[in-house]
């Protein structure tokens, strides 16, 4: 029989994003989460006690206690079914962590409940990109490539202007470019290599080198900059090594003073769920949003197929026109 | 800190200095010094100029790649390198403005006004790299060039004149100048150096650098097809020499004896041409590289030959939603490959990989645009047989 908390909990599974602010380590971001949906599952009302009828000796006159034990039935609640005794429904849920970000960073982290621990699994090995915005700092070199480390050495910056850090990011996305083609496992002689470069869908599968496959400069004045990223299979100090590295480039050096995640696969900034929000309601809530889009989603990718199928004779396959979907969706 | 304790309470030190104790702050927690005491390092200044340089890569054991150390090397447990399969910079005295690879052979050009301004590398068989002495013998030129050597052309005003462009053939090359026109050396066995054909001419050893004077009007840019030449004038005028059989300069009746205009449909405005053995590729405005002929075009393996112009995919060229203008600047063709300069200084290559040609690191044959790491964004590049040149700038 489905108590309320139970019906709550099947209600909860599936996938959601959360912010996740810097200087908190991601751990505890899913501890409290978790702890939340317990409070909220367990705050559920509870099912009634059943009762039972149990034969129980009455109370006897001194005068009649040695003729024999008189029973009644009473119904009383089956005090073994109680909350107190129990205890509460719910002692552990499993809370499920995408794509990890490090203390330092900040932004959309993927968390899912119960049986959307499932759908973390694909989403590990699809190919899904990731964007970030670097925030930077021309002049420092630390050393753990942030403005929170030891200083190592200091630069002048005056000599760079916009013209050339563009040319320095436009060299490191060929270069990534490059990268992305060398670790695809696809024979470079085949027409179908051709056919993939061709259409930009060629990649690696599976784990391989960070790979940036955007990289620009949103915002100069100097000395600082913002840079958004798209990459793939990266981690956050690789991106702030990137920082550094742009600096030494530009013969100068640069730290990192922020990293955010803007966009993990299909989660944006707008989906996640700040401090306020980590309650059971509005994860809830989340999950509805996310199963809905996703029920949309395969709704709308039916009707491009069958269109497909009927117009075009170009044999792309099923995960790649998933791939297209999501970059167009993003 | 230990005087301040000393001050303040000095009921407590009794033992001095001994007994100070201080708390380390932690790393993390030590706050930011921004204290002026931390030297300032200035590793460029504002004017800082972008440095030219030039890599070159293929195969080595002619001298054309200009490294003498790759066919014979300096220690002696060094193998000689045979293809170099990157490209690889090579040192030179002046900045060069202008390189031209033939079969073997390369010739480089700076536009400087010095007395030293061609130097030639590789073959010297037909004298395609001018006269040059070897060291032992005044009388004898050597065969084969491994080093960048200067060319001596016979300049009126040799501190006045700058080589504009070089061009190369199979075994003769063409120098133009601005004020002096077109000097020509090398294998004149079909008259491609613009001079009268001498029976059983010995061309190995020999000074000859003709200057070739019978034109209308200034010359503006040269070419060289394997054994012919053509140069076209500021008039708008082309004159050929040298061999014609096959049509190519213009005047024998075989296949097209005069030039007819191609109405190439859906290729927009073309602004560059090039040619290779059996292919052809075209650059238009918006740049967008058209390919036809026969050999490995640029589009797969199954496409190996095509009547009609078909386009080269603008992604191939690195156009992506981040760099919506990955435009291509510059076209050039060797034998059996190509290569093609984007506006953001990128190299591609695809075609024939003859002995390393391509610099893409293996010797496989690339059938459709591939990016060459080269350090540096790439100004121009000339193709030959079996060797590359491209001239870079770097980033600053």
């Amino acid at each position: 029989m489905a108590t309320p908390a139970i019906r709550m909990f099947r209600k909860l599974e599936g996938l959601f994003c959360v912010y996740k602010p810097s200087g908190v380590h991601w751990k505890l971001v899913r501890d409290s989460i978790e702890t939340n949906l317990l409070k909220g599952l367990n705050a559920a009302p509870s099912q009634p006690l059943p009762r039972e009828v149990r034969l129980l000796a009455q109370p006897r006159h001194e005068s009649e206690a040695s003729k024999g034990l008189t029973v009644s039935a009473v119904s009383v609640p089956v005090l073994s079914k109680h909350p107190l005794v129990t205890g509460p429904e719910f002692q552990h849920i499993r809370v499920g962590v995408g794509h990890r970000l490090d203390t330092f960073s900040s932004g959309v982290l993927v968390l899912a409940v119960g049986n959307g621990n499932k759908a973390l699994n694909d989403f590990y090995t699809t190919r899904v990109t990731r964007d970030y915005t670097l925030e930077a700092e021309f002049g420092t070199a630390t050393d753990n490539f942030t403005n929170t480390g030891r200083v190592v050495e200091r630069s002048t910056y005056d000599h760079i202007t916009q013209d050339k850090l563009e040319r320095v990011l436009s060299m490191l996305e060929g270069v990534n470019q490059k990268t992305l083609l060398t670790y695809s496992n696809i024979d470079m002689r085949s027409q179908e290599a051709y056919e993939l470069a061709a259409q930009g869908l060629l990649g690696p599968e599976g784990k391989s080198t960070p790979i940036l496959t955007g990289l620009r400069c949103i915002r100069f004045q100097p000395p600082n900059f913002t840079l958004e990223v798209q990459c793939l299979n990266e981690t956050q100090k690789y991106l702030r090594k990137i920082v550094h590295e742009i600096g030494l480039e530009l013969r100068s050096t640069a730290v990192c003073n922020g990293v955010r995640r803007t966009r993990d696969g299909l989660f944006t900034l707008q989906d996640a769920l700040i401090h306020h929000h980590w309650t059971a309601a509005d994860v809830m809530q989340a999950i509805q949003l996310y199963h809905s889009t996703k029920k949309n989603k395969k709704r709308s990718k039916a009707t491009n197929k069958t269109s497909a199928l009927q117009t075009s004779e170009d044999n792309i396959t099923e995960t790649q026109q998933s791939e297209i979907n999501e970059g167009v969706a993003r | 800190m230990a005087f301040s304790y000393v001050r303040l309470c000095p009921r407590h030190m009794r033992a001095g200095l001994q007994v100070c104790w201080y708390a380390t702050l932690s790393k993390a927690s030590r706050p930011q010094e921004k204290s002026g005491s931390d030297p300032v390092f200035q590793y460029v200044g504002q004017h800082k100029k972008p440095t030219h340089k030039v890599f070159v890569w293929g195969f080595s054991f002619t001298g054309a790649l200009g490294i003498p150390t790759f066919v014979v090397p300096d220690s002696g447990r060094k193998k000689p390198r045979k293809y170099q399969l990157t490209p690889y910079r090579l040192e030179t005295a002046e900045q060069i403005s202008s390189a031209a690879c033939g079969y073997g052979f390369t010739l480089i050009a700076s536009p400087s006004k010095d007395v030293t301004k061609l130097w030639g590398m590789g073959l010297n068989k037909d004298s395609q790299l001018g006269f040059q002495r070897t060291q032992h013998d005044r009388h004898k030129s050597y065969d084969y060039v491994l080093e960048p050597s200067p060319v001596a052309l016979p300049l009126v005003e040799p501190l006045q004149t700058r080589v504009v462009q070089v061009a190369c053939g199979r075994a003769h090359s063409l120098v133009l100048t601005d004020r002096e026109g077109v000097f020509s050396m090398g294998n004149n066995a079909y008259g491609q150096c613009g001079r009268r054909i001498v029976e059983d001419e010995v061309y190995s050893g020999s000074h000859i650098i003709h200057k070739i004077e019978s034109f209308s009007s200034r010359v503006i840019q040269v070419a060289c097809g394997q054994d012919h030449s053509l140069f076209l004038t500021e008039t708008g005028k082309v004159f050929a020499c040298g061999w014609g059989a096959d049509g190519q300069t213009g005047q024998c009746a075989s296949h097209m004896n005069s030039p007819r205009h191609l109405p190439l449909k859906g290729c927009g405005k073309v602004v560059q041409a090039a040619c290779g053995g059996t292919q052809v590729a075209i650059l238009n405005d918006k740049g967008e590289v058209f390919v036809w002929g026969y050999g490995i075009l640029g589009k797969g393996p199954k496409l190996s030959e095509s009547s009609t112009p078909e386009m080269i995919p603008p992604t191939l060229f690195g156009r992506s939603e981040f760099n919506p203008s990955g435009v291509v600047s510059r076209i050039r063709c060797g034998l059996s490959h190509f290569a093609a300069v984007t506006d953001r200084g990128e190299l591609f290559v695809w075609g024939k990989n003859v002995r390393g040609c391509l610099g893409i690191g293996k010797k496989d044959d690339q059938y459709f645009p591939w990016r060459v790491t080269v350090p540096g964004q790439v100004v121009d590049v000339a193709c030959g047989v079996d060797h590359m040149v491209a001239l870079a700038k770097s980033l600053l």
